[in-house]
């Protein structure tokens, strides 16, 4: 007779008491295991670990027709592009080991480094990025076309070299390739459907998009054939769009995110909670797009006034908690077009600007529509405020941020808007944008000779020619004095981290290359 | 003021109308009585606790809060009350019309009140917003025109019930006019459930028009409103935690008393009883003749 040791397993008896229970046991195991989603399996430790940004989607992942300029942050993710920037502006290697203008300025060389590949595998060569340059400045709807009007021609020299011949000489080009112009599309993608590279990138960058739900996140994993693969250590990079104000430091407590975006407002909350808080500079500018053709800013005495209405100083305190600088031009302080000689040149002065009101006539408050599509409440309020101390009766109009770019910039439809400025490669594409007669963020389209004299100038000017800031500096005066844009200040981006090492410092460009998580 | 009298009675109601008293007055004065201009920006003190100077403390730009939600109830209430106005105004004689002036109308009605009901309050709103432009009237408008369905059946209901009650059917036999009969005999009759939805609708009403303050549609900024303070309280909830509850806790109030007062109109006027019809002559039944029917 065997021994027994312990009881006998009693005959389980599946009754209904017994089945309910077993069935919310195993629901709530499965409700648990769907809230831990991905953080269980993409946690990880150093190399290997999964980067989770709450930051933004792309309006597309094909650079060709992406409509926002911050896109180009998310685009870096999977695509390379020829050149980028330094701290400074200045154009440094990246795609390109180096590159060369003839003598007469109208032709350019682009040396590629050996051995580059799409995340595909197939080789990145000179044809591959002439093909893309081609298609950037010759596809129906390409929204980098304009930038790129004085290419005459593009073509492939060997395996490295590509050969860029100008119809005119402009030295900028090699700015220009650090951003999505000089972004290098897959010629495979897009040769077979163009269309898909919307949701489906395919280019040479640091990660891989392997999943993307549009609104709502991107999975992205590491491009083992990317050219600095070996810095970049994490396995995977998931991206969300920005996160509620209310919850943004709690998401990153709790692990949804590891590096999310903060409004000045969290910074002190995300620091108590124990999150990394990182202030990266960037080349943010806001600023008042103003519509010289409606009124009442078809007066230049109202505009005029409008500039010196406005205390940035207060604003950067209230609204942004005193991170920023106050600026008066579209360059951040160091950049290559920062013309200190301007000052504050459009410093606080209500008195004056109510004097420049009542030198013009007016004795009652100047009716004017302020536009905003939502962002910066406090910041609108406060220079709605400020404007109807100087007599400036601004009635605050709110439109969908999805309808921002529509009306305000394509059909123009508005006279006064707070927006910001995220930068530009080149100084004149920035110029292009924001002064130009088909610039984007021009409501008006009006152009000024004096100013495009001097962009000439600054194209016909090589980039390390001594003569090349001044030329610059000058055309950002003509500029500052000139249009009706009011430059307020610098917005840095503000970063909570957990678990994730510092960002490197890049206005233009956020980079991972080095970033390890833990 | 016999129905006055006797929600007076109902210890519930007078509860509502005390508080919603204190809302209306808050409606017609809160920016008279309020201890500081609204809109006033104290950009010194900005986002301050309770003080003896600020009694609920100051925004995110420094403007009294206290006086923000005196005078946000004006835009807030009135709001809500234009909404329910535009849609008593639209479902109340649709519905008695419907009753009333044959079955070609009534199908009409019946298909457009059914057409409206099924569209949402909130993502209408925003549609008519982006179509006819960000205001409190356009929205108010889009909120009525979804509103109205509601009073329409109400309307539609009680008045069906009275179409064949003996004195109505007796005074059109006596030769009283459609509009006679309408007047004396229904309008008065229906009246006390148009009060009581009336009432549920304004509740309804204000949580709408407060979401879509919340949304950044309706009440342009500066202008206070509960939703909108309640929405920009959100983004600085690490700084002023409490501040959320008092845009809250008036709108919670405010639509607790007007359901309580909904209720209460029912009790006191017996809205909810069915019309006393003419009894139906009871079909008259073949019985066998051993008593089971056949």
């Amino acid at each position: 007779m065997p021994l027994r040791t312990s009881k006998p397993a009693q005959p389980t008896h599946l009754n209904r008491r017994t089945f309910l229970g077993a069935s919310l046991g195993a629901g709530l195991i499965l409700a648990l295991e769907a809230c831990g989603g991905t953080s269980t399996s993409s946690g990880g430790s150093g190399a290997g670990g999964t980067i989770k940004w709450a930051w933004q989607l792309p309006t597309t992942w094909d650079p060709v027709t992406s409509s926002a300029g911050s896109d180009v942050q998310m685009l870096a993710l999977a695509y390379d592009p020829i050149t980028a920037l330094d701290e400074q502006g200045n154009a440094i290697p990246w795609l390109a080991e180096s590159w060369k203008y003839d003598a007469s300025g109208k032709q350019v060389t682009f040396t590629l480094r050996t051995g580059l590949a799409f995340s595909d595998g197939s080789p990145l060569d000179a044809a591959a990025v002439a093909k893309s340059i081609e298609r950037g400045r010759t596809q129906q709807g390409s929204l980098i076309a304009p930038q790129m009007k004085t290419i005459k021609k593009v073509s492939a020299s060997g395996a490295r070299d590509v050969v860029i011949e100008l119809s005119e000489v402009d030295y900028q080009y090699p700015l220009l390739f650090a951003g999505k112009t000089g972004m290098v599309v897959n010629p495979a993608a897009f040769q077979k459907d163009a269309a898909a590279l919307a949701t489906q990138p395919a280019g040479s960058g640091p990660f891989v998009v392997t999943k993307y739900v549009q609104n709502d996140h991107a999975s992205l994993k590491k491009n083992d054939h990317f050219f600095a693969a070996g810095e970049i250590k994490v396995s995977a990079f998931d991206l969300y769009p920005q996160a509620d104000p209310a919850t943004v430091v709690a998401a990153v407590q709790s692990g949804q995110y590891n590096v999310a975006r903060l409004g000045g407002a969290q910074v002190q909350q995300a620091k108590d909670a124990g999150l990394e808080v990182q202030v990266l500079d960037s080349m943010f500018v806001s600023v008042l797009d103003v519509h010289t053709g409606m009124a009442p800013f078809d007066d230049p005495a109202v505009v005029e006034a409008l500039k010196f209405a406005i205390d940035r100083e207060k604003i950067k305190k209230v609204a942004n908690f005193g991170i920023g600088d106050v600026n008066y031009q579209p360059f951040p302080p160091g950049y290559v077009g920062f013309d200190p000689d301007l000052g504050d040149v459009y410093a606080y002065d209500p008195d004056k600007a109510r004097q420049l009101l009542a030198d013009a006539g007016y004795t009652d408050p100047v009716p004017a529509v302020f536009t905003s599509s939502g962002f910066a409440p406090a910041a609108v309020e406060l220079i709605q405020a400020q404007l109807k101390d100087v007599g400036i009766d601004a009635k605050i109009d709110t439109i969908p941020q999805t309808q921002h770019t529509q009306l305000v910039y394509i059909e123009r439809s508005k006279a006064l808007t707070y927006d910001g400025f995220a930068g530009r490669e080149s100084p004149v594409q920035a110029f292009q944008v924001l002064f130009g007669s088909e610039g984007l963020m021009n409501p008006s389209r009006t152009s000024s000779p004096q100013l495009e004299a001097q962009l000439k100038k600054v194209k016909e000017t090589p980039t390390d020619d001594p003569a090349y800031p001044g030329l610059l500096q000058e055309a950002t005066r003509i500029a500052v004095t000139t249009f009706p844009n009011v430059f307020l200040y610098l917005t840095p981006s503000i970063v909570a981290r957990k678990g994730v090492s510092a960002l490197p410092a890049s206005p233009s460009l956020r980079r991972f290359e080095g970033v390890t998580t833990s | 003021m016999r129905t006055l009298r006797a929600l007076w009675r109902i210890p519930s109601a007078r509860l509502a109308l005390v508080v919603l008293l204190g809302v209306a007055l808050l409606a017609v004065l809160g920016g008279t009585l309020a201890p500081h201009d609204p809109l006033h920006q104290y950009t010194d003190d900005v986002l301050q606790g309770p003080s003896s100077t600020h009694l609920l403390g100051t925004d995110y730009v420094g403007r009294d809060v206290l006086s923000r939600l005196m005078e946000g109830t004006r835009l807030s209430v009135v709001g809500a009350v234009e909404a329910v106005l535009i849609g008593a105004v639209l479902g109340v004689p649709t519905g008695l019309a419907s009753a009333w002036l044959g079955p070609r109308l009534e199908w009409l009605t019946l298909r457009v009140s059914d057409t409206l009901v099924i569209l949402p309050f909130t993502v209408f709103a925003i549609a008519v917003a982006g179509t006819l432009g960000n205001g409190l009237q356009q929205a108010m408008i889009a909120i009525g025109i979804l509103i109205s369905p509601i009073f329409f059946r109400v309307t539609r209901a009680a008045a069906l019930g009275l179409r064949k009650v003996q004195y109505v059917e007796a005074a059109e036999l006596m030769g009283a006019t459609e509009w006679w009969t309408l007047r004396r005999h229904i309008w008065t009759k229906v009246l006390p459930n148009v009060a009581v939805t009336a009432a549920h609708a304004t509740g309804a009403a204000l949580l709408v028009v407060a979401s879509l303050a919340f949304l950044g549609l309706g009440v342009t900024p500066p202008a206070p409103t509960w939703g909108g303070m309640l929405s920009s309280d959100l983004g600085y909830l690490a700084q002023q935690p409490w501040a959320p509850i008092f845009p809250a806790l008036l709108m919670m109030a405010t639509v607790g008393s007007l359901n309580l007062l909904a209720d209460a109109i029912r009790d006191a006027t017996g809205a909810t009883e069915a019309p006393r019809r003419r009894r139906p002559t009871p079909p008259v039944r073949e019985e066998r003749r051993d008593g089971v029917p056949a």
